[in-house]
Order: structure tokens, then C-alpha cells, then sequence
């Protein structure tokens, strides 16, 4: 309920410099982030999700991002890494709107969507699929209805179609055998398939991923994780994913990323931030996790 | 009649099927305005009853029978009581009454009278405790007189019961509504029905109303604040039922894009509705009961009827045969709440009927309904009404047969 409930208020943009100019932001972040990630970068692209100034307080007390920066880019793979209370779920969170950031803006594809209400948000959200730690599939629908609703109520796609589109995601995630299977009736890791399998059906420009392996027992992380490889390796998709998998972020990631107290501490190749951290804290978070 | 000559005897003579037994007759005999002393035995036998005089009554004289409690024959229709007289010279026949229209006997009564000859229920009776509040030919006479007030409180919870959803619908959106206008509204709504008696709700509608010279019709105001009773009870069941809906949900279906209206229809209801429908039976139960309230308004519903019958008879077996018509409905009420609850711990724990694991080929084929938890109310039990159809009530006991 809060969720539609807070809108948009207490958002001040006012406290941080407005949006840059998209070419200059762009050349920037061009500048920046060459280097630090496997992506294809081509002269003159504008990264897919920029992320400026972003601030966020709870209960007007807890600070729980600082001033982060990041760019995103078409087809990138970022792998968001760091201690938890650190804020990547939060920055995560933010980048869809379900958190309202206190203060900075968040563009995607050069619009803006901070300080936007209703409607407009729910059209912003359509670009943005998101997986969550807790699946969140709907236990009131089959598997398949749970790829089909957001379909035929959102999309406005006809039934067949979506239902077409539903299978085929279905069977991508290995669940084409459990189409009619309700949500309690399945396994953690089933679940989070079919969750994938949902937010790729809407085709979103980004996907989000929350933490999607840490509620899951060990040995039904592999499938999810399979499935999430897969995806970015031959799905052509830009993916943020909030992770304490650090194979996953090794072998996949085009960029880590590693936050600590609500600030990008650093980033770069998974290569060099795994085997040759700059930072003291990157040090101790490797080291501690092994 | 002849000339000087006297009358011995009268007989009367009902149709085949009629009799006499039981009847209690009174003879006067009027010499001008002045009552003779003569009396008369009355004998009775099958179909006919013979009056034989004390002395022979002499032709100048008017002769009067009263007969009480003789039976007609029980197919009903217009029946005429004949007759003849004894004198000196013989038998005389008396000219035909005209036709008396009888109903034919109702099924109740002929049940009735059975019990009332059945040597069984007296002794049944005759223990204080079952013939005051089992008496059986009060049983059935009054499930048949109070049928029409089971019907009454049937319909009024029928149409105030989907009135009260809506209206609670409508008061648990504004209670968990962004506005604290309309938060208000709801909280002040909610919390006076709910704080206050049925019974003085019930006394300030139709005592009230009246005296700003709004007059409704009964039945519709009996509808009108039983619903309105019932919606703040419902409003807390379903904003409850919305609030137990977790975060999770609503995150889910913002992610995918869907507007607050979307989310609500297509997520958080249908799930709220599977989640309530238990306490939404129960609370339905409470107020058909509730129902028998409006019996101190004069509401004829079966209360009402009861009461009636329980002063006209002075027995307590109406009031049980009310008894027995509330559980009708509420005792497979109560079994379908049971029942419902269980099915839904079994399947948000994913037990119960799985759908088949579907093979490659199948796949891709379209989905058999073939879903093992799916809710279903037994809706049974509200419609029994048959049996119980008729309530004439017509007695014989005091036809008086003038000769």
C-alpha cells in the first residue's frame, strides 16, 4: 500500500544540481567508464540507465545512499557486490522507483523518471523488469498466468499471444513442463525461474535482479544461477544484479561493482577487482567471503 | 307437520364420510317467545345423530338443535345436512338444509388429527417436558405457519447481505485510502455501527424515521440496516484481508507495470476474496441470525411468527420449530466454512491435487483446467423451501347446523 500511498513526495531536487545534459553526461560517463567493463562501448552511445547524485534517507535519519553515480549500458552486465547494509538493494530499488530517491535523478534511456507520479510511473516500471530475493510470483495463478498477466493486462497483448510468448519463456527457464503449477507448489528455485521468466516476458529495457539466489537452498541456486547465465550471455539484455555470488559476478559480469556505507566504493573488470582490489574495504569484503 | 301430532325424535343425516362423533348438542324448544322445559339425548352413530325428546314435543312448539364438532366428510365441497322426525304416524323427512361450502382437509390437519388420535403422542405429551417444547402436532402446524417468516428472514439477508459487500468494499478502500478525509469517514462509519447494538440501530430506524415523516415500507428498511450493520463488520474483514496481502505482492505487480487499479483487481482482491471468504461465511451466519431482531419492530419474519403462534398456544414448541429453520441454513453454513479453511491451509502449502508434469511434446499444447486448489463455495442449503408450502388452518369445530 505505501507503495502507492508515498508517491512522490519528498523528493527535492533541488538539493542536488539539476540533470546534465544528456550528450555532456553521456561523453562523460564514456570517458569513465572505458575500461572499467567488458561492454562494447561505440562512440556517441548513451548509457541505458544513469544514475546522478542519488540520495536516499529513511525516516528522514538513516542515510543509506551517498551521492552514488553509475552508468549502465545497452547490454551491459553489472553485477552489484557488498556487504549488506551497504545499499545495493536499495539503489536497486530505487532505479524502479519502488524506493523513492530522497534526492538526485535517475534516467533511463536519457528520460528522466524521479519526481514522476502515478501513471507515469507505472509506464517507466514496464521498462524496468525486476526480480526480487522473495520471487513474488502471484499464488493465486498458475505458473503460466503469472507470465501471462502483466502480458495481457499491461501490455495489452491478446491472450494467444501472450500466452505463446508465456510458454516459450517458460520452456527458456526449464519450467515448460509446470505451466500449471500454482506457486506454493513449487520449489524455491522453480519459483524464481518462473519469476525470471515473468519479468523477461515484458521485454523490459533493463532487468533488475535483487538478491535473487540468497533465500534459495544451496543446491537449487545452481538452476537459477544456469538460468541467469544464460540469459546474460545470449539474451542480449542489460542487467543489474545485486548478488553475493561471486563465481556468478567472475564468470558473467562485463563490471563488478562494489558498494560499502551507501557509496560505489569501486569498480572495474571482474578480473581486477577480484584479483587486484584497489581498495582496503574491497580487500577485507573479499577476503572475509573468500 | 300433521295435524296434533307430536314429535318423538329428530334424526340428522351428514353425507358419507361425515360423523357425529364427539358432538356435543343442545336442544331448545320455544313455545312462542317462552322456553319449554324439554330435553333431548342426543345418540350418535357413523353419519347420522338421533335426538329422541324427553316428551313428544307438539307440532306448535319451535324445536332448536345446536350441534358443535361434527366432522365433515373431509374431501370438502358444499355438503347438506338432511334429516327426518318421528311422529305417531311415522317417519317424516325434513327438507334438506341449504349447501354448506367446506374446504377439503389439508394435508396438515389430516397429520395433525392423526397425532391427535395417536395414543403414542399422548403419552409422549404427557411427559411436561417434550409436550411443551416437542409437542408434535405443534411441531408440525408450526413449521408450516412459520415457513412464510423463514422466507421473509431468507429474502432480507439475501438482498442486504450483497448490499453489505459492496458497502464494505467501498468503506475498506477508504480506510487504508492516502486521504485522511475519507480515512475519517470510514473510521467514524466503522466504529458507531460496530459500537453500538443491532437492537438500538434497529429502534432508531424505525422509530426515527417515522417521526421526520420518512415512512419505508418494513421489509426494505429491515434490508436497509441489516446491511448497513453488516458492512462495517465486512469493511474490517476486508481491510484486514487486503492488509494481510504481503508488500511483496504489490511490488511484484509495480514492477510489471501495473496502475493501482490494475494491481488491486488482478493481484491483491482476488487473493484478499480467497483469504475472506471464511470469515465472510461466518459473519453472514451472524447476521441471518440478526435478522430475528426486527421481530420487535413488527417485521413478520420468523420470530415474529413464532411468538404469535407460542401466545395463541401457550407452548413452547414454535420457538423450537424456529430453532430448527435457523440451523437449516446455518448448520451447512458452518460445515462449508470448515471445510473452506482447511482447503486453504492445504494449498498455501502447496499440497492437495498437483496438475500433471507435462512432457516436451504437450508442452507447449494449450493448459487443461485441471487446477487442485481451486476454492469452491458450496453454495448449498438456501433454497429448501417445498415442503413446506402450505399453512390453511381452517377448523370446523363450531358449525352450528339449524333445523
Amino acid at each position: 500500500m505505501a507503495l502507492f500511498a508515498k508517491k512522490h513526495k519528498g523528493f527535492d531536487a533541488a538539493t542536488v544540481p539539476p540533470a546534465m545534459d544528456a550528450n555532456e553526461a553521456a561523453s562523460i560517463a564514456f570517458a569513465h567508464d572505458q575500461g572499467l567493463s567488458r561492454h562494447h562501448f561505440v562512440e556517441g552511445e548513451h548509457p541505458a540507465v544513469r544514475i546522478e547524485h542519488l540520495n536516499k534517507t529513511f525516516n528522514g535519519e538513516t542515510q543509506v545512499l551517498r551521492d552514488v553515480n553509475l552508468d549502465v549500458w545497452n547490454g551491459e552486465i553489472v553485477v552489484v557486490l557488498g556487504p549488506s547494509g551497504s545499499g545495493k538493494s536499495t539503489m536497486l530499488r530505487c532505479i524502479n522507483l519502488l524506493e523513492t530517491p530522497t534526492a538526485g535523478h535517475i534516467l533511463i534511456d536519457d528520460e528522466e523518471i524521479t519526481g514522476k507520479s502515478g501513471r507515469e510511473v507505472a509506464r517507466v516500471r514496464r521498462e524496468l523488469g525486476m526480480v526480487f530475493q522473495g520471487f513474488n510470483l502471484f499464488p493465486h495463478l498458475t505458473a503460466l498466468e503469472n507470465v501471462m498477466v502483466g502480458q495481457t493486462k499491461v501490455l495489452k497483448k491478446d491472450k494467444e499471444e501472450a500466452r505463446a510468448e508465456a510458454i516459450k519463456q517458460l520452456e527458456a527457464v526449464g519450467m515448460g513442463d509446470r505451466i500449471d503449477f500454482k506457486p506454493p507448489q513449487l520449489s524455491g528455485g522453480q519459483q524464481q525461474r518462473v519469476a525470471i521468466a515473468r519479468a523477461v516476458a515484458m521485454h523490459p529495457k533493463v532487468l533488475l535482479f535483487d538478491e535473487p539466489t540468497s533465500a534459495l537452498d544451496p543446491e537449487l541456486v545452481r538452476d537459477v544461477l544456469g538460468v541467469m547465465r544464460e540469459l546474460a550471455l545470449h539474451g542480449n539484455m542489460t542487467m543489474i544484479v545485486v548478488t553475493h555470488e561471486m563465481g556468478f559476478a567472475r564468470e558473467v559480469a562485463d563490471r563488478v561493482v562494489f558498494m560499502e556505507g551507501g557509496v560505489v566504493v569501486e569498480q572495474g573488470l571482474p578480473e581486477d577487482v577480484f584479483d587486484h582490489p584497489q581498495h582496503e574495504r574491497t580487500k577485507q569484503f573479499l577476503g572475509s567471503i573468500g | 307437520m300433521g295435524e296434533g301430532e307430536e314429535v318423538k325424535d329428530i334424526t340428522l343425516t351428514l353425507p358419507e364420510g361425515g360423523s357425529f362423533e364427539g358432538s356435543s348438542t343442545k336442544v331448545t324448544a320455544l313455545d312462542g317467545l317462552t322456553r319449554t322445559g324439554v330435553e333431548g339425548v342426543a345418540t350418535p352413530s357413523d353419519n347420522s345423530l338421533k335426538v329422541v325428546f324427553s316428551e313428544p314435543v307438539s307440532q306448535n312448539l319451535l324445536v332448536r338443535l345446536e350441534v358443535e364438532g361434527m366432522a365433515f366428510p373431509s374431501e370438502g365441497g358444499d355438503v347438506v345436512v338432511g334429516g327426518s322426525y318421528t311422529t305417531g304416524a311415522g317417519e317424516q323427512k325434513l327438507d334438506d338444509s341449504k349447501p354448506i361450502e367446506t374446504i377439503a382437509n389439508t394435508p396438515l390437519q389430516s397429520i395433525v388429527s392423526f397425532l391427535d388420535e395417536s395414543p403414542a403422542v399422548a403419552a409422549w405429551n404427557s411427559n411436561q417436558f417434550l409436550g411443551m417444547f416437542f409437542k408434535p402436532q405443534l411441531l408440525v402446524t408450526s413449521l408450516c405457519t412459520l415457513a412464510p417468516g423463514w422466507l421473509l428472514c431468507l429474502a432480507i439477508v439475501a438482498i442486504a447481505y450483497p448490499i453489505a459487500i459492496m458497502l464494505g468494499l467501498l468503506f475498506a478502500f477508504m480506510k487504508i485510502s492516502r486521504y485522511r478525509i475519507l480515512r475519517a469517514i470510514a473510521i467514524t462509519y466503522v466504529n458507531l455501527l460496530r459500537g453500538t447494538p443491532l437492537f438500538l440501530q434497529i429502534y432508531i430506524m424505525f422509530f426515527g424515521l417515522p417521526m421526520m415523516n420518512i415512512n419505508i415500507d418494513n421489509n426494505v428498511l429491515g434490508v436497509i440496516v441489516i446491511a448497513v450493520n453488516a458492512s462495517a463488520y465486512l469493511a474490517e474483514i476486508f481491510r484486514a484481508g487486503i492488509q494481510s496481502i504481503p508488500e511483496g505482492q504489490y511490488e511484484a505487480a509495480s514492477s510489471l507495470g501495473m496502475t493501482y487499479l490494475q494491481t488491486m483487481f488482478y493481484v491483491i482482491l482476488p487473493q484478499t476474496i480467497r483469504r475472506v471468504i471464511p470469515t465472510v461465511t461466518s459473519d453472514f451466519i451472524t447476521s441471518y441470525k440478526d435478522t430475528s431482531l426486527l421481530s420487535s419492530v413488527g417485521v413478520m419474519e420468523l420470530m415474529m411468527f413464532a411468538k404469535n403462534l407460542t401466545s395463541v398456544s401457550g407452548n413452547m414448541t414454535p420457538y423450537v420449530a424456529a430453532a430448527i429453520f435457523y440451523l437449516i441454513v446455518t448448520l451447512p453454513l458452518i460445515k462449508v466454512v470448515g471445510n473452506i479453511e482447511k482447503r486453504i491451509a492445504h494449498s498455501e502449502h502447496g499440497h492437495g491435487l498437483r496438475p500433471k508434469i507435462r512432457t516436451n511434446e504437450e508442452g507447449s499444447a494449450q493448459a487443461e483446467a485441471e487446477l487442485g486448489d481451486e476454492i469452491s463455495v458450496h453454495a448449498e442449503a438456501l433454497e429448501r423451501e417445498g415442503a413446506l408450502g402450505e399453512r390453511v388452518m381452517l377448523s370446523f369445530n363450531s358449525v352450528a347446523a339449524e333445523v
